[in-house]
């Protein structure tokens, strides 16, 4: 169990956490530019000594202002990857990625594990100054999962990179992630990296945790404005099922329901991740025949949001335990009748696929 | 040739130079750290103060560190009472003077450098388990090492060619506190040109190299920065 109740007053700013996050799996810190999120981790890390308040990691106290305690940042093993690498032009790749342990002792990874899973071998014996931006992340992350840590701090690691090197880099970073039985907090504005990475999340805003949760329910939860909006989103668990017509195969989710997909997509992939816009998902009546829709799922309306300034509405949808969200016009629902309990079909018209291994 | 005077008095200004900028050097960085990181209202105040030594002339300088010397001045009466010797006209009473005399030269490049290397390593460090010696041995060194080789060599450079302090609080004792400026100012004196020529081309010829590696050091910057 992690538990931050901090205040950190900035000169014009004032962050106010007051949270419990399960001790284990990757909580993503989710909300817009300059809503505190990097304060949260400097914080957490103990980078900010202004900060007051009480911090507990798995039982172990961080820092403690009714009793003083506060313990200072080399101290508390909290591996930390900013936004921009930072690693140390006068040290090696191995110099760089072993600086950790030098000061903490190794801990439970082994070198050539982190060394394998982050594909660092051939760089090793290059100057760290030449290495490219999604490279030398890498090895900023390599370095703080050998540092020993009992928390990974991650803030916004591939905001700085391109598209490509992000592309390619998500994938490492889940598969690192799963070296160490250690809870990592991961900041991010991006939906797509919360999606791919997220057990649990924390959503922020003006310097405050707005909600936390599973990340497969924060999102469907009509009391969270982020469910709220015109570019809300609801996301959904299964596995690759192959082929099920010619050119087509479909993701199964965990309630069973199937997803179709374009082929070649979810082969042999085991764990999928399905984020759905709320704007892509429109209702009707009765099931529509002749349509270029593939993913037509009878739904239950569950609870309809009130509507936004804009005259749209949030819909959630109960599809046999997957809840899903439908973004309408309030005209819409007058039209239709939507009310919590009524049967309908929601059509699907696109499905983002983010996997697993 | 060089005589025997002219040795000691080389001698002498080298022991000086090496003296003062070991000393200026330990000095010197938390000084240099703490003006690079302070938000502190004094900063201003100590900045104008570790730069009096560019604008002053030495003299001045000079004047009131022997007046502070004095065994009625402040400085004196305090060795006095710790029962210490005296440092006005001594080996020792130079170093402080040329302590004071370069510590711009010392202080302005470390600052620059610490300023250019910024929070970020050390806190990436601190993550990492650093504490702050750590930290300062394995980070803040090795990335500074060329500002800190800069403020030695302009340390030492500037120490050489001290004039006006020495002449004030050292006086002018052949084999004590005789340096080389002085000895050239008396050969002058004595219309010995030769002797004045040789130990002022010597000190030219070794000023100039000595800046000259500092202006290849700062142009090798980024190639040995990455090393």
């Amino acid at each position: 169990m992690i538990v931050i109740r901090s205040t950190l007053q900035l000169s014009d700013f004032k962050l106010d956490i007051d949270i419990e996050l399960p001790g284990r799996g990757v909580t993503v810190v989710f909300g817009p530019s300059g809503c505190g999120k990097t304060s949260l981790l400097r914080t957490v890390s103990g980078l900010e000594p202004r900060a007051i308040g009480r911090l507990t990691i798995n039982g172990q106290i961080w820092q403690d202002h009714a009793t003083g305690r506060w313990l200072p940042a080399h101290q508390r093993g909290a591996g930390f990857v900013f936004q921009q690498p930072g690693l140390f032009p006068h040290l090696s790749v191995l110099g760089n990625l072993l600086f950790g342990q030098r000061r903490r002792g190794a801990g439970q990874l082994d070198q050539s594990a982190v060394i394998n899973t982050l594909e660092l071998d051939h760089l090793m014996d290059r100057p760290v100054t030449e290495l490219s931006g999604g490279e030398q992340q890498r090895v900023a992350l390599g370095r703080a999962l050998l540092s020993n840590p009992r928390l990974l701090l991650l803030d916004e690691p591939l905001a700085a990179l391109d598209a490509h090197s992000k592309y390619k880099l998500i994938p490492l970073i889940e598969n690192a992630l799963q070296l160490l039985d250690i809870p990592a907090l991961y900041v991010t504005h991006s939906s797509d990296e919360l999606v791919r990475l997220a057990d649990h999340v924390a959503l922020m805003e003006n310097g405050k945790v707005t909600a936390t949760g599973p990340v497969l329910e924060v999102f469907s939860n009509l009391d969270n404005p982020i469910a709220n909006v015109d570019d809300s989103f609801s996301v959904l668990r299964g596995a690759g099922v192959g082929e099920q017509s010619p050119g087509l195969e479909a993701v199964c989710t965990d309630r069973g329901n199937l997803f179709y997909v374009p082929q070649g997509s979810v082969a042999g992939v085991h764990q999928v991740r399905l984020k759905v816009q709320a704007r892509d998902v429109s209702l009707t009546l009765e099931k529509p025949i002749k349509t270029s829709i593939l993913n037509i799922l009878p739904a239950i309306v569950e609870e309809v949001s009130n509507p936004s300034s804009l005259g749209n509405c949030t819909v959630k949808l109960d599809l046999n335990g997957d809840k899903l969200l439908a973004r309408i016009s309030d005209f819409s629902r007058q039209q239709l009748g939507v009310e919590p309990g009524l049967h309908l079909f929601a059509q699907v018209k696109a499905v983002a696929l983010l996997q697993s291994n | 040739m060089f005589q025997p005077t002219d040795l000691q008095a080389l001698a002498i200004t080298f022991k000086l130079a090496a003296y003062s900028t070991i000393l200026l050097l330990i000095l010197g960085a938390p000084l240099a750290w703490w003006l690079a990181n302070s938000k502190s209202k004094l900063r201003p105040v100590v900045e104008a103060l570790v730069a009096l030594p560019l604008v002053l002339p030495p003299t001045v300088l000079g004047f009131y560190l022997l007046i502070a010397l004095s065994p009625n001045g402040f400085l004196g009466q305090s060795l006095e009472f710790l029962g210490l010797p005296g440092l006005a006209f001594t080996f020792p009473g130079l170093v402080l003077g040329s302590v004071i005399y370069s510590l711009p030269f010392v202080v302005q490049p470390l600052r620059n450098a610490f300023f250019a290397l910024g929070r970020r390593p050390l806190e990436v460090s601190a993550t990492l388990g650093a504490g702050q010696m750590a930290s300062f041995y394995y980070v803040v060194l090795p990335m500074t090492r060329l500002g800190f080789l800069s403020a030695a060599v302009l340390g030492f450079a500037h120490t050489l060619g001290e004039f006006g302090v020495v002449l004030m609080i050292g006086g002018n004792i052949p084999g004590e506190t005789q340096v080389v400026s002085i000895a050239i100012y008396e050969h002058v004196e004595a219309l010995a040109y030769a002797e004045a020529h040789l130990m002022a081309g010597l000190l030219l010829g070794i000023s100039f190299l000595v800046l000259l590696l500092v202006n290849l050091l700062n142009r090798r910057h980024s190639l040995v920065g990455s090393q």
